[in-house]
């Protein structure tokens, strides 16, 4: 390893600062809040009440649907990667599908099922922090299932075969070959989830299983105590550098593993028609619990109310923002890896910043974009003033900018994951290989890391895609007048309780992820067939 | 690679470029920032636009997020019009100084009951709403449900339905009853609440009286229009739920009932100044409450405004409490520390 500090640090540096510079701006104004605002006593009167309470519910709700998540997401995985049965091809990427459901629209349908007048009223009603980090971990798990499944079938297969050669169990196999080689990846995941489930508001709201998150938006709209508001958004904040810090001590076992830099594909064993039966009722189950029961409730409201609203144009808007912010998402994620590939204390820290913002509850992320960007107007106001005697024109009426801005620097986190995973890959040796033969840094990231780490790339795009997507409050704030998008309508009906007309719009997410997600598997497995 | 990192930078610097489009705010138009998500409520504008030829332009948001957002624009502000339903987000936007005072609607806001509106006409209620108590036809006999004060009672030990006190709608209850009773009595009132809960609160005001119905509580705390709503479904299984319950009016300790407004103020920098008051004074015209109560199930506030509606003509007479709804938002910081304090989460 004498060669890789040249070999690493080939890379430059400063396109990750600019990405942290986006990302962590909202985080900084949110802190500056919490450091320079108002103390109004609110935070020793949580202590002495309901800040206790807030934390044992926070702990159970993420590790629930951390737990479900995972175990859900990455056992998934390698069935599908490493099997062969009928309808594989279609669940590859249908078990990706539920991450474009809402996870307030899963909580109000399954809510709306299950409590006493429901039709499946017998059933114990999901609700609590039981349901609320089942229903999380149920619309989550996708984000590991992707990860997993993409770190599985790019895993060569040596070491599970050896395993099995040397009388291994195909499970103790699995758990002692494979899944340690998948831990970076199931981690990644796990991260997300667990930062989703730390943002989320609505569907712990609704099930009463009141989070830090629900203290927090209590701060804000009960007192509209903002300060104070920002100070539990740095708790949640801290919370989530932990999950990191975790996440990264698992992703630096896994250091060694590639070490050969040779992928043996693995070939799929093809299961019994019994065995493949099981597979399909096992690949159905949280396709099942985790969007089409759900959302087959919302339907049924939405049989009993009209159609209202322009969804079209709402789809459109939509599938438009979400395009823009995953390709540039996925730009920032892969600055981000390579900067974290250089080991340079800025390139780090750059990267490592950029990640953090996801933590935060979209409603306080939002207020510091909204900060900023008032900030920045003020300032190019005065400057254009002095011009040409007129006002800069507005940042956030506008257009679409401020949107945009708001995303990346809430979003990039869920890049910076899959492309770094990828990445890591790409084992120095290659590198010195490549190098050796005459390339130079430009001609070995296109021609050497191009191929490894494109399908990383493509799966961060995606992840943003379908979160910008399924963005509330965000899009709520900055949005320009009679601009609405598909999750802003269907939030606003479904807070009025008016479920049915709700039903509509969330399906439409649903459906506008499919074909992106269809792609993408379509991508991933033609650059796997690649040699 | 950095040639294309530097290409992407360019986008980026590009997109944020891409926001200098034209504005709103030519004659002609408003712009409203509403915290109402009725559908119904563009049927109110169109009506508007058919009868002034103004384009009405929105922004619907929960009140909080607006009153942030019109913070934040500042004097730049392009919002003209700000909408709420509840009256403590309408106290919370004025002491922001986010609404300026309309002289040219002293004329309408007349037939606006004091209580409904600002004290110094910087916003006004065009339509209330009331909260109630649903009740089990079975289990329960609404005569021995007069006042929200009974409600505390230990003969309703584990039987009654509400929702999280995040809920403004609670909030403004407690801070109704801060003012009708006293603090010392509110508190222990909001105790004695949490004491007779059937379950830990979930669900929205819909789903307390389901559970009425489906026999989880014998009596929940919502806004009259939920069960109105019901009652007018087209889905026989909600309206079953609505025939299994009937609804009480329970005074505020002895004060009267605790109504609040949706409302709405003139911006503190609205551009479209003189169509603002246009839109304004329509919400409060014939046609402007004839919809509210015939679309969303609200009371009108103007005394004895026409409409067809039977089951606001089926309630009887009920009394408001006479305070001014200003106070709701005056006294909801007080009221949510006193959720705390008791545990109704």
């Amino acid at each position: 390893m004498a060669l890789s500090p040249a070999l690493r640090q080939a890379y430059p540096v400063w396109p990750a600062l600019f990405a942290a510079l986006i990302c962590a701006a909202p985080l900084v104004a949110v802190a500056a809040l919490a450091v320079s605002g108002e103390w109004t006593g609110y935070l020793a009167h949580l202590w002495a009440t309901r800040l206790p309470d807030y934390l044992w519910v926070t702990l159970q709700v993420t590790a629930l649907s951390g737990a479900v998540a995972a175990v859900t997401g990455a056992g998934l995985a390698w069935l599908v990667a490493r099997y062969d049965f009928t309808g594989r091809g279609v669940f590859e990427w249908l078990l990706a599908v539920p991450l474009a459901v809402p996870a307030y629209a899963a909580a109000y349908g399954w809510y709306d099922l299950t409590q006493g007048a429901g039709p499946l009223g017998f059933l114990p009603t999901v609700r609590g922090p039981a349901g609320a980090g089942l229903i999380l971990g149920l619309t989550l798990y996708p984000y590991v299932y992707l990860l997993a499944r993409e770190a599985f079938s790019g895993q060569s297969s040596d070491a599970y075969e050896a395993a099995r050669t040397l009388g291994a169990r195909p499970f103790e196999a699995f758990r002692r070959a494979a899944l340690p080689l998948a831990r970076p990846a199931i981690a990644a995941g796990m991260a997300l989830v667990i930062m989703e489930t730390l943002a989320d508001f609505g569907a712990v709201a609704h099930l009463g299983a009141p989070t830090l998150t629900v203290g927090l938006i209590r701060a804000w709209a009960g007192e509209g105590a903002t300060a104070e508001a920002a100070r539990l958004a740095l708790m949640l904040v801290a919370f989530a550098f932990l999950i990191f810090a975790l996440e990264r001590t698992q992703r630096a076992r896994a250091r060694q593993t590639n070490a050969s830099g040779r992928r043996k594909p693995a070939r799929r064993v093809q299961l019994g028609w019994a065995a493949g039966l099981g597979a399909v009722a096992l690949c159905l189950t949280p396709v099942l619990l985790g969007m089409v029961i759900p959302l087959a409730r919302l339907s049924y409201r939405a049989l009993h109310a009209p159609v209202t609203r322009d969804l079209v144009s709402a789809a459109q808007n939509a599938v438009l923002l979400a395009v823009i912010a995953g390709v540039l998402a996925a730009i920032i994620g892969l600055a981000a890896a390579y900067a974290l590939r250089t080991g340079k204390m800025r390139g780090v820290f750059a990267a490592r910043t950029a990640g953090l913002g996801y933590a935060v509850p979209g409603a306080v992320a939002a207020l510091g974009v909204l900060a900023i960007l008032s900030a920045l107007q003020g300032g190019l106001d005065a400057m254009w003033t002095n011009l040409f005697g007129t006002q800069f024109p507005l940042l956030v009426t506008g257009g679409i900018a401020a949107l945009i801005f708001a995303y990346l620097s809430r979003f990039a986190a869920a890049a910076i994951g899959p492309s770094e995973s990828a990445l890591a890959r790409v084992t120095l040796t290659l590198d010195a290989a490549a190098r050796t033969l005459g390339a130079n840094g430009r001609e070995t990231a296109w021609r050497v890391h191009r191929p490894l780490i494109s399908r990383g790339a493509l799966l961060a795009a995606l992840l943003v895609f379908v979160e910008v997507l399924k963005e509330l409050p965000a899009t709520m704030i900055l949005r320009p007048f009679n601009f609405d998008t598909l999750a802003v309508i269907a939030h606003n009906y479904a807070s009025d309780e008016r479920l049915g007309e709700a039903a509509l719009p969330a399906l439409l997410i649903a459906l506008a992820a499919l074909p992106a997600m269809v792609w993408i598997a379509r991508r991933i497995i033609r650059a796997e067939a690649a040699p | 690679m950095s040639f294309r990192f530097a290409s992407c930078a360019a986008a980026i610097g590009a997109l944020a470029l891409s926001a200098c489009s034209p504005q709103p705010g030519e004659a002609g138009e408003i712009n409203l920032f509403t915290a109402r998500h009725y559908a119904s409520d563009q049927a109110v504008y169109a009506a508007f636009t058919e009868e002034t030829g103004i384009r009405v332009n929105v922004l619907e948001a929960p009140a909080d997020q607006l009153i942030e957002r019109l913070r934040a624009e500042g004097a730049r502000s392009q919002a003209d019009v700000v909408i709420t339903v509840d009256a403590g987000r309408l106290w919370r936007a004025e002491q922001a100084g986010l609404f300026q005072p309309a002289p040219e609607l002293a004329g309408v806001l007349e037939n606006v009951p004091d209580n409904l509106r600002h004290p110094e006409g910087h916003w006004f209620g065009f339509a209330s709403r009331v909260r109630v108590v649903v009740f089990s036809r079975e289990r329960a006999d609404g005569s021995q449900i007069t006042d929200f004060l009974d409600l505390a009672d230990e003969s309703w030990r584990g039987r009654l339905c509400v929702r999280s006190s995040n809920n403004v709608y609670n909030q403004s209850l407690l801070a109704g009853l801060i003012d009708a009773a006293g603090a010392e009595r509110a508190e222990a009132w909001a105790a004695g609440i949490a004491a007779n809960m059937a379950r830990a609160p979930q669900g929205g005001d819909t789903d307390q009286i389901r559970a009425v119905a489906a026999g989880e509580c014998d009596a929940a705390i919502v806004n009259h229009y939920y069960l109105a709503r019901l009652q007018r479904s087209g889905d026989s299984a909600d309206r079953a739920v609505a025939d299994a319950v009937d609804m009480a009016f329970p005074s505020l300790a002895g004060q009267g009932s605790p109504f609040n407004v949706s409302g709405a103020g003139l911006a503190a920098n609205a551009p479209n100044r003189e169509n603002a008051i246009a839109f304004l004074t329509f919400l409060l015209s014939e046609t402007g409450q004839r919809q509210f109560a015939e679309l969303t199930n609200e009371f009108p506030v103007i005394e004895g405004a026409a409409y067809d509606n039977e089951v606001l003509d089926s309630y009887p007479e009920i009394l408001a409490v006479p305070v001014n709804v200003n106070v709701l938002g005056e006294n909801a910081p007080a009221a949510q520390r006193m959720f705390d304090r008791v545990g109704w989460p």
